[in-house]
């Protein structure tokens, strides 16, 4: 069946089946590999994308219900030149970055948190990455990188507030 | 201790970038044109004859093209080390619930499923093997086809023999003696195993596996498969994690998906489903261990005798090898007059067991360290006192009879968590905590040694290669991988100091068994040492040849050709660039590459004495927890983890805390939380619902450190860290959870049941679901 | 793998969606949250032909308050935590789905299907039982309304007539000086299912005795109940720690009754009494300062 909904700030169009995930939608049908499968059953994370701004995992949603949505996957994660934001760069300098293989999806959980709040506390980054296992780092790198990002941002767009006032 | 550019200094993990934007290319991700899918069928019991098994009718399902038996390979796909008793598919019988029996490669995954469900199998059902204690037993139905050291069930046998510690105990006013009992612990990688395999047109074939080690995976496709060297080629991809797993497991899948290839003339993909993953893959192997220490009241060490019964399931995989070094470890880092160990590895038909972090001492230490804690308690004596008494020192004979002659952190990594940790005032506090209370605290420690590298498991060597390309770039190529532990990143920091270049100019290629130099497996805690050193050498190599282009170029002596940063300077003339020194090495006809080896030195351990020396150098750690136990629920909440570990000098920190906190998360999920348990050979848990890791919620608060000893045969004195970080914390958990209780389990994890009741409750096996991911057949 | 023609439609009108789960001819799912029937339709434990996936009708995504509140069955664990309303007028339910799953979870899951799934351990039961909510169902056969405490009969198996859907939770708004709590047991501390819960709901007399209490464990009995002989034993007594061990016990006794050989009653009987009472220590310690 024809699916169009909106990917990564482009509209697409696709004809698929009902019966697979959207994760495998991504994986398989738009070659969008940085979306990684983990477990399946919606317990580890790795397959975290957005929809509408929510992070959910893409194992647990058909193909079709993106019809009319908004999806932003890892790939659609980037400054504006195509290198990596300041999420990315945060959590590799944190050393936050080992396999590798749960970063995308804490990126996008990550992405969720700082859409709604800069300051947020490490109870709630915690809460907010909760759903999203990792084997390898122990999570506390991530943790700072997320922290030292909403800080850079929460600055910036003081910044910014404080130029807007300048101007006027 | 000279002042360094990049090792100690805050780096970037080479990979890193790729890794965060989704980039990097792991298996899964590995789509080739006219690419074919496998599908596995695995037995669905524990222990089983094949009676009939036919996969032709898969072979009329139009789309599968081919199915393959053991029988599709050389000498029924026989492998294995060091015991060769591992097949590519099941041989005459199946071992244990998910033993892979058949493959098919078909155009899509739902064809290569029905192919797999077309296949026709009979299995007559056989008496298994469940519990280890009776593995042994006259009666007991035997597991491997052949014994494999002419005793029924038994896989292998290690000892300790160092002095007569029986006369000794014999006169020792204290005496401790207890067993304690370690469960299964599953790897949890996120990213499964898989296997990409591309033919040929010579007839051979190259091999993409998230395998730790590719050298090994090729030569063993060359035996099962009956190639010449230069027909395999072994890939490593970026590896979504292995702590040891992913060695055995896809060496199967490896030879499974290159003879399926082989015949499709296709490319033929395998990728575990998480479920089969957890099925079919090794797990940490269960042990039961007991220990008998003998003490002067005063508390000084005097002897002891460990009895060491380990579970290798099914197939004996790496097993032999994680015993022998539990078997070196399982006394602990202190001083005795004498040591006996006697290790029995045994068969079951619970799963199948092989490496994981730790390899054996994860085990020897959890149970050692609880012992010594209990001997503290019946001395009345503060555990971190009694360990300090006793614990080695430079010159001192390890428990294996071998002295220690470098530097040994193990004093100081006692002292600091002992005062980060306010240890004194809260031993006290929590030790006056009424017994009525429902939420106690406790606080406990443990310590560690362990040894490098292979040690006495065979020859340790490794060997890297060092190119200039034509952008004033350089290549770097090594036998050992980086599955997410870091070595990629350690080794391109050494190369980049031993070359007076910023790392940015190095490339550290795909492990890849045609550029790079076997330098043996990756496992062992022995990158750092053995890759470092090479890469240092071949480094050293390299920056030889560049000097010396430098020295001419200034007109002067190479030994007055000093560096700042990048640049070359002679007494006479203007500095030069990088660039400069390598157009002129060049034109004055000098290779731009090299290569770098490095051996350890030879030790021997004699396996049939029980004597020698068993590693050329240890690492040391102690960790303290602070635990609250719920006393009506029997749940241990660990709050806080203080550890200090002396890997020697530190190259890349940012990855050595990522890997000592990675340590803690795994400890932790160990010691309370990960609960791999069979039941009549069925997994009790088959997905990430039931087997449970550590969340971001459930980690203590961390505060760790790194004692720099000097190792100074060891890449700018260092040793390694990655593996052992984490032994240390569930005997620290038990032990903080004992002050808090009272109460000694003796079992790791501390699952709730085991808290509140004093033993395990037996939760009955998804059987439905495990017939659901195993297919029709059950 | 899920079934290769597997249909998908996705309807805005209730009435259209009811026709298409009650069309004999073809069987149909309907699709929530997605979070346990995806897992089903691909472990094969669930057989569809069609998902009807009810996720933009109207009438199931709405919280409102008319004398009642109403919650859509459509409605995420994640809206109903994130309501300003119901943490004001319904905070226990909120407690309780704060504990569900992970964001990404809570973000899909909804209440309806948790209720319709019901699992023995669904975490919106004990505490909609507790607020004595009403499930309001619509089937071809027109609307009916089975109380919360009726409408799980077993696990997995509820009073949804086939063909028929949730299509909210009537609740009454609490009414003040009643306080709840809610205890839940977990083997992690995220992305746990509850081993054993407790939903309480309790307020005093002028004269510091109990007057309501409502008690409703969950993951420990076939159905989703208040425990009525716990709650007679405390109803007019004056709240002190032994009343609150009494009450434990007689819970533990009560489950020890009804769980049978099950593998983990050994650990739930003592497991059911701490948590008792400590939901009553929660409900009724510290009241005066209310």
């Amino acid at each position: 069946m024809k699916i169009n909904f909106n990917l990564n700030g482009s509209p697409v169009s696709i004809d698929a089946p009902a019966n697979i995930t959207l994760l495998n939608l991504l994986r398989e049908k738009f070659g969008l590999t940085g979306t990684k499968m983990g477990c399946e059953v919606g317990e580890c994370g790795a397959c975290s994308i957005l929809i509408d701004g929510k992070v959910v995992n893409s194992c647990m949603l058909l193909a079709p219900q993106v019809n009319g949505r908004s999806i932003t996957t890892i790939e659609g994660i980037h400054d504006p030149n195509g290198g990596p934001n300041d999420l990315q760069i945060s959590l590799v300098e944190n050393g936050a970055v080992q396999c590798g293989y749960c970063t995308p999806g804490m990126v996008m959980a990550g992405e969720a948190l700082l859409s709604h709040t800069l300051s947020p506390t490490e109870d709630e980054i915690r809460n907010a990455i909760a759903g999203n296992l990792c084997r390898c780092t122990g999570y506390q790198q991530i943790v700072e990188a997320i922290e030292m990002t909403a800080d850079l941002r929460r600055r910036k767009l003081a910044g910014q507030a404080k130029k807007l006032e300048e101007v006027q | 201790m000279s002042d360094y550019q990049f090792i100690g200094k805050p780096a970037n993990n080479v990979d890193g970038f790729a890794k965060a934007m989704g980039k990097a290319r792991y298996v899964a991700d590995l789509q080739v044109p006219g690419m074919l899918y496998t599908q596995v069928l695995r037995s669905p019991i524990p222990h089983g004859r094949i009676i009939h098994l036919n996969v032709k009718p898969a072979l009329k399902i139009h789309g599968v093209l081919a199915a393959i038996t053991c029988d599709d390979f050389v000498d029924h796909g026989n492998l294995g080390w060091p015991i060769k008793d591992s097949y590519i598919l099941a041989y005459q019988k199946v071992r244990y619930v998910g033993d892979p029996i058949a493959a098919v490669a078909a155009e899509t995954p739902e064809l290569a499923r029905a192919g797999i469900e077309a296949i026709e199998l009979e299995l007559e059902e056989l008496p298994g093997v469940f519990d280890l204690t009776k593995a042994l037993n006259e009666d007991a139905p035997l597991i491997p086809l052949h014994p494999p050291v002419g005793k029924g069930n038994l896989v292998d046998r290690l000892i300790v023999r160092n002095g007569e510690p029986d006369e000794i105990l014999s006169k020792c006013p204290v005496i401790l003696e207890e067993t304690y009992f370690c469960h299964h612990q599953e790897h949890a990688y996120l990213e499964t195993e898989g296997t990409l395999a591309i033919p040929n047109d010579d007839g051979g074939v190259t091999v993409y596996s998230n395998d730790q080690s590719p050298f090994i995976n090729r030569n063993n496709l060359m035996m099962v498969l009956g190639l010449p060297e230069n027909k395999v080629r072994v890939i490593q991809p970026p590896v979504g994690g292995s702590f040891g797993g992913k060695d055995d497991i896809d060496y199967q899948n490896s030879g499974q998906v290159a003879r399926l290839a082989l015949m499709t003339k296709r490319p033929v993909r395998l990728t575990l489903t998480r479920e089969e993953s957890i099925l079919a893959s090794y797990k940490r192997e269960a042990m039961q261990i007991k220990i008998k220490l003998g003490a002067e009241k005063d508390g000084t060490l005097r002897a002891a005798k460990v009895n060491m019964l380990a579970d290798s399931g099914a197939y004996p995989s790496q097993t032999p090898l994680a015993a022998w070094r539990g078997t070196m470890h399982a006394a602990g880092a202190y001083r005795y007059d004498a040591v006996h160990v006697d290790t029995d590895v045994v068969y079951t038909n619970n799963g199948y067991c092989g490496a994981f972090r730790g390899f054996g001492n994860t085990e020897a230490t959890d149970t050692i360290e609880q012992a010594i804690d209990e001997l503290a308690f019946h001395l009345d004596r503060d555990p971190i006192d009694l360990r300090l008494q006793n614990c080695l020192h430079p010159g001192d004979r390890a428990m294996t009879g071998n002295t220690i002659n470098h530097e040994i952190g193990l004093t100081d990594c006692l002292k600091w968590v002992r005062e980060q940790s306010n240890w004194n005032q809260k031993r006290s506090l929590y030790s006056q905590q009424k017994t009525s209370e429902e939420i106690r605290r406790g606080i406990g420690v443990a310590c560690y040694f362990h040894g490098s590298s292979l040690g006495g498991e065979g020859a340790d060597y490794a060997t890297s290669t060092l190119k200039i390309e034509n952008d004033y770039t350089l290549t770097l190529t090594c036998g050992l991988t980086d599955y997410g532990q870091g070595s990629r990143t350690v080794f391109t920091l050494i190369a980049a100091e031993a070359l007076g270049i910023n790392p940015e100019r190095i490339q550290m290629l795909r492990p890849d068994t045609q550029t790079a130099i076997d330098s043996g497996p990756t496992v062992a805690s022995r990158s750092t040492i053995m890759g470092g050193n090479s890469t240092r050498v071949a480094g050293q190599n390299l920056n030889v040849l560049l000097v010396l282009a430098a020295a001419n170029y200034l007109h002067c002596d190479p030994a007055q050709v000093i560096r700042a940063g990048e640049k070359y300077i002679g007494p006479n003339e203007d500095p030069i660039t990088f660039n400069e020194v390598v157009d002129h090495a060049l034109q004055m006809g000098l290779t731009l590459s090299s290569y770098g080896t490095w051996n350890m030195p030879h030790i021997e351990w004699h396996f049939d004495k029980g004597t020698g020396i068993p590693y050329y150098c240890y690492v040391f750690g102690a960790v303290v927890a602070e635990v609250e136990v719920d006393q009506r629920l029997g749940k241990t909440d660990v709050l806080n983890i203080w550890m200090a570990h002396d890997g020697g000098k530190i190259i890349f920190p940012q990855g050595a805390r990522g890997q000592m906190i990675g340590g803690i998360a795994q400890g932790l999920g160990y010691g309370v939380m990960e609960e791999m348990k069979f039941n009549q050979g069925y997994p009790q848990s088959i997905n990430f619902d039931g087997y449970l890791i550590p969340t971001a919620l459930d980690m203590p608060a961390v505060k760790g450190t790194f004692i720099e000893t000097h190792f100074k045969e060891g890449p700018f004195g260092a040793k390694n860290l990655a593996e052992p970080m984490l032994i240390g914390v569930a005997p620290a958990i038990a032990n903080a959870a004992f002050q808090a209780t009272g109460v000694r389990n003796r079992v790791t994890p501390l699952s709730y049941e085991q808290m509140l009741l004093g033993h395990d409750l037996a939760q009955p096996a998804p059987l439905k679901r495990i017939r659901a991911v195993l297919g029709a057949h059950s | 793998m899920i079934i290769e023609n597997l249909s998908y439609t996705c309807p805005t009108d209730l009435q259209e969606a009811i026709a298409l789960l009650s069309d004999p001819g073809v069987c149909s799912q309907a699709l929530a949250g997605g979070t346990d029937l995806i897992i089903e339709l691909n472990r094969g434990s669930i057989k569809a032909d069609r998902v009807v996936d009810i996720n933009h009708i109207p009438e199931l995504k709405m919280i409102r308050e008319n004398g009642r509140i109403t919650i859509g069955a459509a409605v995420t664990f994640t809206e109903i935590i994130e309501s300003p309303l119901l943490q004001n007028k319904a905070l226990l339910l909120v407690k309780a789905c704060r504990e569900i799953g992970s964001p990404q979870i809570r973000n899909l899951a909804t209440m309806g299907g948790n209720v319709a799934h019901a699992s023995i351990s669904a975490d919106s039961l004990p505490a909609l039982v507790c607020l004595e909510a009403e499930v309001m169902i619509q089937s071809s056969a027109g609307i009916i309304y089975i109380p919360a405490a009726e409408i799980v009969t077993g696990a997995g198996k509820t009073k949804i007539p086939a063909g028929g859907l949730i299509q909210s939770f009537e609740i009454n708004p609490l009414p003040a000086g009643h306080r709840v709590a809610f205890e839940r047991i977990g083997r992690r501390k995220s992305m746990s299912i509850a081993r054993l819960s407790m939903a309480a709901l309790g307020s005093l007399d002028a004269n510091g005795k109990i007057e309501t209490i409502r008690l409703v464990p969950g993951a420990a009995f076939a159905q989703f109940q208040r425990m009525k002989v716990v709650e007679d034993m405390l109803l007019g007594q004056t709240p002190t720690e032994r009343l609150f061990c009494t009450a434990g016990q007689c819970m533990a006794q009560l489950y020890e009754a009804a769980s049978g050989k099950r593998w983990s009653a050994e650990w739930k009987e003592k497991a059911i009494a701490a948590i008792t009472e400590r939901a009553l220590r929660q409900v009724f310690g510290d009241y005066n300062e209310n």
